[in-house]
């Protein structure tokens, strides 16, 4: 029935008239007449609306009332068959008119004039800018269809390699400390993602880099007090001053074979590839791990070289020559729900080393504060500046750029410094 | 010790390596250069040069090295913690 509840309100008192819209064929004598548009009159059903009771009622959702008015079309066009369908359509766009106006002059106007059939149609014209019509239209389906509203329901995001890069390359690009959720969403431009995905995979991501750096310099301070108790060959060449001329400075004299040259960027989480790296990694173990086989055998893997870099800033970033690489492909597995490889310890290096050096004391659980805090640790510092003196060849943590040696010298004497290592320190 | 070319490349190359290990540490320049003349016996000079050297080639990094120790800086109870 076309239902103009809100304008039955105003009507009350016009039983006849109103009563009519009510679709009871014996109270709309005149729609068997056909003379439909005529009897209805509609400035009085417009006056009606102007009453100062009628609003009030209007300040319902103009969807709503769009769809009633809508509805109410439809009823009438299936329930009364007896009226003629387009006296009804006629009825129905008007009470659409009706409802759009009477929201539009809810929503815009405020005004109480009363709204005549002309000024409805006018109105009508402009309706387009408005949305309320097209909000009547629509809102039932856009209702039905509305997109979950955020932070009530999670869907879970299968964060795979590629995504995950995407990911990383947007954090970097922002700065990982800087990097917001909203900011990152739009670098990474998928729209299956939504805000709550990327937060969480950024704070899994934070607290990941963190644990790295830690693992990193703890490995570095680590090293250097093995080495000084398994004997202190190490430890006793303590020449600060000659290192840099030992023949040996430089790079390895040569890379180990198999090291599994995994791209920084890429396994981080995902299960197939970590599943066959790790096969290789248990595989490596005891025959050639390499790290263990080119460095002193007590000597734990080199402080995650990677790892730094990796999260830091050159993802893309080859590590110079020579320098063994070694990403942690390993580390997600144990941090982040998605893959479900279990049983790693998070860096390879360390699940080496407990079954080939039988050294590492530090599963990688136990961290204390690490070095990276703001007031780095004396001793820590001590020690690794001492590792790098002592073992020249160790790679470098970073493997930053290096700069051109010209130019450095050139700078340097700028600065009155002729000759490098200076005789007088 | 001369000025061999070589053994020039080889000493920026290890004060190179030192700066990186402060850097993990996240030391600032000064602190870098502190610690590399005091347990390195490394002029803060040439610290200071090659620091910036190597922040000519690696801008990027530096860039958000140093926004990340501003960060730290501004949040130090949450330096440990997700940030």
């Amino acid at each position: 029935m076309l239902a103009v509840s809100p304008l039955r309100n105003a009507n009350n008192e016009r039983e006849g008239e109103m009563e009519g819209f009510s679709m009871e064929g014996s109270e709309f004598p005149d729609f068997s007449s056909g003379n439909l548009l005529d009897s209805i009159d509609f400035d009085d059903l417009f006056v009606g609306i102007s009453d100062g009771d009628v609003l009030p009622d209007l300040e319902m959702d103009p969807e709503i009332l769009a769809e009633f008015s809508v509805s109410a079309g439809e009823e009438s066009e299936v329930n009364r068959p007896s009226i003629s369908s387009e006296k009804l359509e006629d009825i129905e766009s008007k009470q659409e008119k009706v409802a759009a106006s009477v929201s539009a002059s809810d929503l815009g106007s405020g005004s109480s004039s009363p709204i005549q059939g002309e000024e409805i149609v006018s109105r009508r014209n402009h309706e387009p800018v408005n949305p309320s019509p097209k909000d009547g239209d629509k809102g039932r389906k856009s209702m039905a269809n509305s997109k979950n509203p955020p932070g009530k329901r999670k869907v879970k995001v299968d964060w795979t390699p590629e995504l995950h890069r995407r990911f990383v390359q947007a954090v970097e690009q922002l700065g990982v400390d800087k990097a917001v959720p909203s900011r990152i969403l739009e670098l990474m431009g998928i729209d299956c993602l939504t805000r709550h995905n990327i937060a969480s995979h950024l704070q899994k991501y934070r607290s990941h880099r963190k644990h790295l750096l830690a693992r990193e310099a703890e490995a570095a301070s680590w090293s250097q007090r093995r080495q000084m108790y398994a004997g202190g060959v190490a430890a006793g060449k303590r020449d600060h001053l000659n290192p840099w001329i030992a023949p040996t400075m430089g790079f390895p004299p040569a890379v180990p074979p198999g090291v599994p040259h995994f791209r920084p960027l890429h396994v981080w989480g995902h299960p197939s590839v970590d599943q066959s790296a790790m096969h290789m990694w248990p595989k490596h173990l005891t025959p050639s791990p390499p790290p263990p086989h080119t460095w002193p055998p007590a000597h734990p893997l080199p402080p995650a070289p990677a790892d730094p870099s990796f999260w830091i800033s050159h993802p893309h970033q080859v590590p110079t020559p020579g320098t063994p690489f070694f990403p942690p492909p390993h580390l997600p597995p144990t941090r982040f729900p998605t893959p479900p490889v279990a049983g790693i310890p998070p860096p390879p290096m360390y699940k080496v080393d407990p079954t080939a050096a039988g050294a590492v004391a530090v599963p990688g659980q136990s961290l204390p504060q690490p070095p990276s805090d703001v007031h780095p640790s004396k001793e820590s510092v001590d020690a690794a500046i001492g590792d790098v003196l002592s073992k020249p060849w160790l790679p470098l943590p970073l493997g930053l750029k290096p700069p051109s040696v010209d130019s450095v010298m050139v700078e340097l004497q700028r600065q009155g410094i002729s000759k490098v290592p200076p005789t007088c320190a | 010790m001369g000025s061999d070319s070589s053994s020039s490349a080889q000493y920026i190359h290890m004060v190179q390596h030192l700066i990186e290990e402060c850097i993990v540490f996240n030391m600032s320049k000064e602190e870098c250069m502190e610690a590399l003349s005091k347990h390195a016996n490394i002029k803060p000079v040439i610290t200071s040069t090659v620091w910036k050297e190597l922040e000519k080639e690696n801008k990027e990094f530096f860039e958000a090295y140093e926004k990340r120790r501003e960060e730290k800086r501004s949040k130090p109870e949450s330096s440990q913690s997700q940030s």
